[in-house]
């Protein structure tokens, strides 16, 4: 130890300076993950996460597939544009709502419900003959190797919303 | 099918497949009143909309094209021989069906000689894109377009 004794610290108080300032550390890297935890929610921005309501009532659906347009907001690195998106909704035998996209697996053209007087009560794609059974199962023989894709499905106060579209391999 | 890499990239795996091109046809100019200028920018809105949603109908048989610009003012004669030379290209491709889709009423006189169909609407001067009521309007027009194409189909 130096003769200086005024400007020089003591090993105690150095001790006493590297714990206290190594436990303020500790503290701080203990308390900053609970204070984020607490503060995080009322910062996130308002999305209601990927659904987007259709406007129509769930009630409103009955066994017959009806034709329900939408409109999605979609970015990519270029441009934010608003979409049209389509779905045939209807009312399952057991109460539950399916959605399926109406692109057709083959390349991708628009199918109607029931409106071919040759196939009845099926998915019929205009643009090379393709069809689909209620439920989306194609038929084989037709150019789609594929079911129509399903909407994730979401009912909010009664509103139905839908999500992304998931895709289904041949059954 | 759009004019994307995307499409184009799955157009070239299945051409047996796509045998009918839409392709909208739009005047230009800077020679008019302020309000025919604001109106024919309006058009050429209205008809790419209606172009794209025709094209999400039939994506898998069809070809939307790049637009089809001319000045409003240029010669009838010159732009229907050039119009032509590219319709034939497209048909040799082969597109069996080839549709042009446009407001312009002056083609209406030279429809015989264009190697192709000419889907003429009736011109919307103005409105709001946004709106429910020019929305309703287009996809009546949509659906109309729609009809016609699987008549020439069948």
């Amino acid at each position: 130890m130096s003769e200086d004794k005024k400007s020089q610290v003591s090993r105690r108080q150095f001790l006493n300076y590297t714990l206290t300032g190594v436990g303020g550390f500790m503290a701080a890297g203990l308390l900053a993950p609970m204070i984020r935890f607490a503060v995080d929610p009322a910062l996130q921005p308002e999305t209601s996460g990927d659904f987007v309501s259709t406007g129509k009532e769930v009630d409103s659906f009955t066994n017959e597939p009806t034709r329900v347009d939408f409109t999605v907001e979609q970015q990519d690195a270029w441009y934010n544009s608003k979409v049209t998106k389509t779905a045939w909704v209807y009312k399952q035998e057991d109460g539950s709502i399916l959605a399926l996209s109406p692109k057709c697996t083959h390349l991708g053209c628009i199918v109607g419900w029931n409106d071919n007087e040759d196939h009845p009560n099926m998915f019929y794609c205009p643009c090379h003959d393709g069809l689909y059974e209620k439920n989306g199962k194609n038929i084989p023989g037709t150019p789609p190797t594929a079911p129509l894709s399903v909407y994730d499905v979401q009912v909010k106060d009664g509103i139905l919303y839908l999500g992304k579209e998931i895709p289904r391999k041949e059954a | 099918m759009k004019w994307t890499k995307q499409d184009v990239s799955v157009y070239v795996t299945s051409k047996e497949y796509i045998d009918t091109a839409f392709i909208p046809l739009v005047p230009f100019t800077l020679n008019q009143s302020d309000d025919e200028l604001t109106s024919l920018a309006f058009q050429k809105e209205v008809i790419e909309v209606l172009c794209r949603q025709i094209e999400q109908e039939f994506a898998g048989r069809s070809m939307l094209f790049p637009t089809y610009v001319y000045g409003q003012s240029s010669d009838r004669e010159s732009e229907v021989t050039r119009l032509n030379a590219f319709s034939k290209q497209i048909q040799e491709k082969p597109f069996k069906y080839v549709f042009f889709v446009t407001f312009d009423s002056h083609w209406k006189k030279d429809e015989g000689k264009l190697e192709g169909n000419l889907i003429w609407m009736p011109v919307m001067k103005d409105g709001d894109l946004q709106s429910n009521e020019t929305q309703k309007v287009i996809m009546d027009q949509v659906q109309q377009m729609k009809e016609l194409v699987r008549l020439y189909w069948s």
